[in-house]
């Protein structure tokens, strides 16, 4: 590679109180991180909000567009100052792909003839981009999971890369001075049905404690936990900030992670998990993981020597006693575990694949318009 | 050098004169050695003489219709009609793949989903020009919500900015400048009208047996200034005057009979249906004016440059497309658009307060000397020329335009109608 690379992140939100905070504007951060720590790329990240702006976060530039939809809801959000704001880019990067802000936005890009590359964040399953197959404009597809790609095999036929992560593994560590209790089970997610903590909570067997930590997005199911642990040692951190957090991973045993497809209510799931980044978190920091078979999940845990799969209740009770009794995992497990993130999910490694992607996209794309003539 | 005409209305169906300006200007560039291919909309009128098959009638018309009942166009047909008709931007696609021309002259793209064909002509990089007979980025700016203009690059004037913009008159491009605030940064020809008068005859004498005959052609619609001629008519016989009005066109007829005989004017006012424009210029030489009170923003009327290059002086409304081109007291008689002015001007004629004769005279030098066919075509011709440069027919090609297209079109009516 010559010279810097100039590509355009757009994201309907950004990462921040001021935007959204949620999985997917956390995600755009990492992987603007993840391509910044490879070098040879300068990036801008573009979204929407009431009103124009521009700021700097961290050494990366944010340029927010004035909202012009009239449609409620962050992922319907779009811009056209697109069409004066992208010349000049080399690739665009358009996240939350499968929403009107997607369909939108990659009109638009399609038309400059910029290189495009789309992610699909769990944001909207918009009917133009894949029955319509407007999801065949992008040169490129980026899928956070084996299983997100699976969703799209059907609708796209281009360039498509599965990169799971990037997690800080620098960030995400084990700390050699924090003890560990080993009878400490940690269960970090937004407390909402399909998260499936009723599971771990109901499989939870005596000696073992729970720990829950996540903010509270449905109170009845919320009402439900608190009464299923009565009599349990399961404790609730609803309010944990990043710190709490990382403490939390650095002294428990065991990370657990039990989201289902079908809630305690009865409602069907769609997208669940598309990519279970705290999982990848506290492996990161050491602790050996179990996941239920939903979405993503088992595809981060592939070898039993760190990571285990459950399909229901009777097999998380199994797991759950073979954890109590030392039968598994074996020693040394939470290094296997962090040595595999840090192989395949850290942010050099995502970084790398990602930076090579984007250039295989850049040339292939070359390729293609000098064939069309332009 | 190969041209693609891309318009709305092609005769048999047509409203006026630009209609059969475009046709007009296809045959002759054909006659003139280069190769014409013209995509209009269907035709439901018997074709009188065989169409000649570079005429593709391919697209679908959602407005325009002429003579289709007033009231009839519903919100969806109106985003066919100026935005996006994906089934059209296809054949247009088709077309200039099958094709392959150096410049495409798009004239009226109204009624035929304009917006989303002329982004394509961006898309794929090919020459074009834009004939602007009347206010079609007005139109598209005033019809559609500005979220969908922004799909296609339409929010500004960015949608026109690769193409050579053709007007007929001054006043249309201020009219859109001033209403939607579309300018043309790369300038822009004003090419206005021509006048055939190849079956035009010696002027009679004017004003014979003491009586002043008027003419009016065009549409048979309010916005010509059916009701004003009326009116005028009214006070010229309530004052006496000796003189007859003889209108010819298609449009709203029995409606203006009825009027014309409940104002007691109808010895006086005659309609006769629509005419040829041969028929029309051998007829003007018998008349003593040719009354235009049509609206102020008519942005070209060709009928009163025939007359004046016939030898009858028009009496034109002052502020329209073809006044600029004509200077009062010269070559017309310029009034304000009201029934006093236009009654007075009548009346003028009737008293014999206008030279006829020398403002006919003039007229007929102007028209024949700047106004030719000729003349017009090779300013078109030359417009074509200059703005025709090489590209790259394999960007017609990127198997993804379809599906760009498709996305486009399908985002729109989903932004629009939910």
């Amino acid at each position: 590679m010559s010279s810097v690379r100039r590509v355009a992140h757009l994201t309907p939100a950004y990462f921040s109180p001021d935007s959204y905070v949620g999985g997917g504007e956390r995600y755009v951060d990492y992987i603007t991180q993840a391509v910044q720590g490879v070098g040879g790329f300068e990036q801008r990240v573009f979204t929407v909000g009431t009103a124009d702006g521009s700021f700097e976060r961290n050494g990366f530039s944010f340029r927010v567009l004035g909202n012009e939809s009239s449609l409620t809801g962050q992922v319907n959000g779009f811009s056209a100052a697109l069409w004066q704001e992208l010349p000049g880019f080399d690739l665009v990067h358009i996240h939350q792909s499968l929403t009107i802000f997607g369909a939108y936005s990659t009109a638009i890009v399609r038309s400059l003839r910029i290189p495009s590359v789309g992610t699909d964040l769990g944001g909207g399953e918009n009917t133009l981009m894949l029955r319509g197959r407007g999801i065949e404009l992008f040169d490129g597809v980026i899928s956070i999971s084996e299983y997100a790609r699976g969703l799209l095999d059907k609708s796209y036929s281009g360039l498509h890369e599965v990169l799971v992560g990037p997690v800080d593994t620098s960030k995400f560590s084990p700390d050699p001075g924090s003890a560990r209790d080993r009878s400490k089970v940690l269960c970090v997610s937004r407390v909402v049905p399909h998260k499936g903590i009723d599971r771990v909570i109901a499989a939870l067997p005596p000696g073992l404690s729970l720990t829950i930590v996540g903010r509270v997005y449905h109170e009845p199911y919320y009402e439900l936990l608190r009464r299923m642990a009565d009599g349990k040692n399961v404790h609730f951190v609803v309010d944990a900030d990043d710190e709490k957090l990382l403490q939390l991973y650095r002294t428990s045993g065991l990370f657990v992670q039990a989201s289902t497809a079908l809630d305690i209510y009865g409602n069907a799931v769609a997208k669940s998990e598309l990519m279970g980044l705290t999982t990848l978190e506290a492996m990161a920091c050491g602790l050996p993981a179990v996941v239920s078979n939903t979405g993503s999940l088992p595809e981060l845990v592939p070898d039993p020597r760190f990571g285990l799969v459950f399909s229901g209740h009777d097999q998380l009770c199994t797991i759950f006693g073979r954890y109590s009794t030392g039968l598994w995992p074996e020693n040394g497990a939470g290094a296997l575990a962090r040595a595999h993130v840090i192989n395949a999910h850290s942010m050099d490694a995502i970084g790398n694949r990602l930076t090579a992607f984007y250039e295989h996209v850049i040339s292939d794309h070359s390729k293609q318009w000098t064939q069309c003539g332009s | 050098m190969r041209i693609l005409i891309v318009t709305n209305l092609y005769p048999p169906l047509v409203i006026g004169g630009y209609e059969l300006a475009c046709s007009n200007v296809a045959k002759a560039m054909q006659a003139r050695g280069y190769d014409v291919r013209v995509l209009t909309t269907w035709c439901h009128l018997p074709q009188t003489s065989e169409m000649p098959i570079w005429v593709h009638r391919r697209l679908d018309l959602h407005w325009f219709v002429p003579d289709r009942p007033e009231g009839t166009l519903g919100e969806r047909d109106l985003h066919s009609a100026i935005c996006s008709s994906y089934g059209n931007t296809l054949h247009l696609l088709n077309s200039i793949r099958e094709f392959r021309p150096d410049v495409v002259s798009v004239w009226n793209p109204a009624g035929i989903g304009g917006l989303a064909m002329m982004d394509l002509l961006n898309q794929i990089g090919v020459p074009w020009t834009l004939h602007l007979g009347d206010r079609v980025p007005i139109e598209i700016t005033e019809t559609v919500p500005r979220d969908v203009l922004g799909l296609f690059h339409a929010q500004d004037g960015s949608l026109y900015e690769r193409a050579r913009i053709l007007s007929v008159s001054q006043h249309l491009l201020d009219e859109i400048e001033a209403v939607a605030g579309i300018t043309f940064p790369h300038g822009s020809d004003i090419v206005a009208g021509w006048a055939d008068l190849s079956d035009a005859l010696p002027h009679e004498p004017y004003m014979r047996g003491g009586r002043a005959r008027f003419v009016a052609a065009g549409g048979i619609y309010p916005h010509k200034g059916i009701d004003l001629i009326l009116e005028a008519s009214t006070q010229l016989k309530a004052d006496n005057r000796d003189f007859s009005v003889d209108i010819f066109g298609d449009g709203d007829v029995p409606r203006y009979v009825d009027r014309a005989r409940s104002l007691q004017v109808h010895d006086r006012v005659r309609f006769f249906g629509p005419r040829s424009q041969a028929e029309l210029v051998r007829s003007y030489s018998g008349y003593d004016a040719f009354l235009c009170p049509t609206w102020e923003r008519d942005p070209f009327p060709f009928a009163p440059l025939e007359a004046a290059g016939c030898g009858t002086p028009p009496i034109i409304t002052r502020n329209c497309g073809t006044s600029e081109r004509l200077v009062d007291g010269v070559h017309c008689v310029k009034i304000e658009r009201t029934v006093d002015d236009l009654a007075n001007a009548m009346a003028g004629v009737a008293e014999g307060r206008f030279d006829l004769a020398r403002i006919g005279r003039a007229g007929e030098q102007l028209i024949r000397s700047d106004f030719s066919f000729d003349r017009y075509l090779d300013r078109i011709e030359t417009a074509f020329r200059e703005h025709a440069r090489p590209w790259r027919y394999e960007a017609a090609n990127d198997p993804s335009l379809p599906l760009l297209a498709f996305l486009k079109h399908n985002l729109s009516v989903s932004l629009r109608f939910g």
